[in-house]
């Protein structure tokens, strides 16, 4: 039970990072992603195969933080300057795209067989209650983090971001050089996203394409939207609840005995459905919303 | 190797039975102004209903396909009912967020019922005749008939009847369209039950040419925003260009790359309308 406890913490606090780095794009700067998931995977097979390779984790992680922020800021200065419609299906596609690029591309992702043998940083040290460590370290990188959000947010850059967010010709006419800012913002989403990555291949130890599934990208959004966005602590709650549902729906097969395999990823993803669409009509501020003017 | 007149044929079938979603997609899209993500999961609403017709009530395909029909476009209006009118006005991506939620829900839907298997209708198997060298299935010849007879009544509904007329009032300008007295949600009810209808028919067509999975509608989320873009937003024969051209350059495309890079095809596309044009062929107006 502990060992589960511990497992499900991680897991919450991976999506935590990937739910902040989201509330950097959208919360923050009003920025449509709907490919969180592609910086993600980035993340997690850029230090996964350096470091099968040899590379010391040391070069390896911040190897993957980079790409995935050079990669969203590739995509940002083709895609920002598009309508917002426009932009939620070129994200979308960007997330497809890339994983039928990991599927495929054997010779530098392995393809379906995934990565194996993912090496667990300082396994010799901790060998003993290693789950207990790495969640230690997932939860120091997600208070580093916020800190740092929190901090952003806060900053003269932050309140670009948002003044951008609420009326983009406001913000140039203020002088301000807004598609620098814009692609700013996304890459630093997505260098959050990365680290998620990273993080979360480093704990399986084994990643392969199809973990990185376009409804990972519908996961994040309905966390975001659940806490709040545009609040770092919303992005930390509804990490945590939209995990507490899956999760929690996972028990559902002790009371329903017909409930199982297929039929139970099922229920469990229509409800994940049906309170995103319920949320986006009822609550779209979330359980957290962002005060008018929090400094 | 097939002679590459073969994959055009191909490419133009999967065309065909691309505009019909395609068509919806564009038309809602500048109709309610959001993307609709859900139009593409609607063809696998169609399918399984046509399969549950086929195959646990015997009904003929035929009749099957009537069903999905009238079946997925009472689905499309339910949606809009439950989930979209009570959004009306708000930010076009909230919807798009919420359409995905939507397409989400009903494609587990399937998946709980059915589960993952690949399923196929029950009809008399049909041999492939062979044209000036290149094999064609009757079923092909009859899918392309049908889904160009749909569009034919579709445009002739917009361009000639007073609903229709209506619905592209309300497309260009709602607020003087309703001003004018145009009834904007019953424009809206008509125009969701025709398009989920119209996808609903085009899954049974998927069924047919290829095989039933509860991805099969999903899947095809980006050919058909690829189709809509291409055409411009809001033009129904521009959408059933766009669907012709995304046919055929996916089917012929998997000469130069491989089949499963089918997607990234119809992501190129659109990337390349967006960089030459960032508000689309025809997003000037919307």
């Amino acid at each position: 039970m502990i060992a589960y406890l511990t497992a499900i913490a991680t897991l919450v606090g991976v999506r935590a990072l990937l739910t902040l780095g989201l509330n950097v794009q959208w919360g923050l700067a009003g920025l449509v992603n709907l490919g969180a998931v592609a910086f993600f995977a980035v993340g997690a097979y850029t230090s996964a195969l350096l470091a099968v390779g040899g590379t010391p984790l040391i070069f390896a992680w911040p190897a993957g933080v980079g790409l995935a922020a050079a990669a969203a800021a590739g995509l940002a200065m083709v895609a920002l300057r598009l309508r917002e419609d426009y932009l939620a299906i070129v994200t979308l596609g960007f997330g497809e795209v890339l994983r039928l690029f990991l599927l495929n591309e054997a010779w530098l992702t392995r393809g379906a067989n995934g990565v194996t043998a993912i090496p667990r940083p300082l396994h010799a040290h901790f060998a003993a209650r290693y789950d207990v460590f790495y969640l230690v370290l997932v939860l120091a990188a997600v208070a580093i983090v916020y800190a740092a959000l929190e901090r952003v947010r806060r900053s003269p850059f932050g309140r670009v971001l948002r003044a951008i967010r609420e009326d983009e010709t406001v913000a140039a006419v203020a002088g301000k050089p807004v598609f620098r800012f814009k692609v700013q913002a996304f890459a630093l989403g997505a260098a959050v996203a990365g680290l998620a990555g990273i993080l979360f291949a480093h704990y399986l130890a084994y990643i392969e394409p199809n973990m990185f599934l376009p409804q990972e990208s519908l996961f994040v959004w309905l966390a975001l939207i659940l806490g709040g966005s545009g609040n770092n602590r919303g992005a930390l709650l509804g990490s945590a609840v939209l995990l507490g549902l899956l999760e929690g729906s996972r028990f559902a097969k002790d009371v329903i005995p017909f409930l199982a395999g297929v039929r139970l990823a099922a229920a469990q993803q229509m409800l994940v459905g049906v309170v995103l669409v319920v949320l986006m009509i009822r609550r779209p501020e979330g359980l957290l919303p962002e005060k008018p003017g929090s400094e | 190797m097939p002679p590459i007149a073969q994959y055009v044929f191909n490419g133009v079938v999967t065309g065909g039975i691309l505009a019909l979603p395609a068509v919806a997609f564009s038309l809602l899209w500048r109709l309610l102004r959001f993307p609709n993500f859900a139009v593409s999961t609607y063809l696998t609403v169609g399918a399984y209903v046509a399969l549950m017709l086929n195959q646990g009530a015997r009904a003929r395909i035929e009749l099957a396909w009537l069903g999905a029909l009238a079946v997925t476009g009472v689905v499309a209006l339910a949606v809009d009912r439950i989930a979209f009118r009570p959004m009306r006005g708000r930010r076009p991506f909230s919807l798009a967020i919420a359409s995905i939620g939507v397409a989400f829900v009903l494609e587990n839907l399937v998946r709980f019922v059915w589960g993952n298997d690949f399923r196929s209708f029950d009809v008399p198997v049909t041999r492939a005749t062979s044209i000036a060298g290149i094999r064609v299935g009757r079923d092909q010849l009859l899918i392309l008939g049908v889904a160009v007879a749909m569009m034919a009544l579709a445009q002739a509904f917009l361009l000639r009847t007073r609903l229709g007329i209506a619905m592209r009032a309300t497309a260009d300008n709602p607020l003087l369209a309703a001003v004018k007295g145009v009834p904007t949600e019953r424009v809206i009810a008509v125009a969701t039950l025709g398009g989920g209808a119209l996808a609903g028919g085009a899954g049974v067509f998927l069924g047919l040419d290829a095989s039933i999975d509860p991805l099969m509608g999903g899947g095809l989320i980006i050919s058909v925003f690829a189709a809509a873009i291409l055409g411009g937003v809001g033009s129904a024969p521009g959408a059933l260009a766009g669907a012709l051209i995304v046919g055929i350059v996916e089917e012929v495309g998997t000469l130069v790359v491989p089949p499963t890079y089918k997607t990234a095809i119809g992501f190129t596309i659109i990337l390349a309308v967006l960089l030459v044009r960032p508000t689309g062929l025809a997003g000037a107006r919307a």
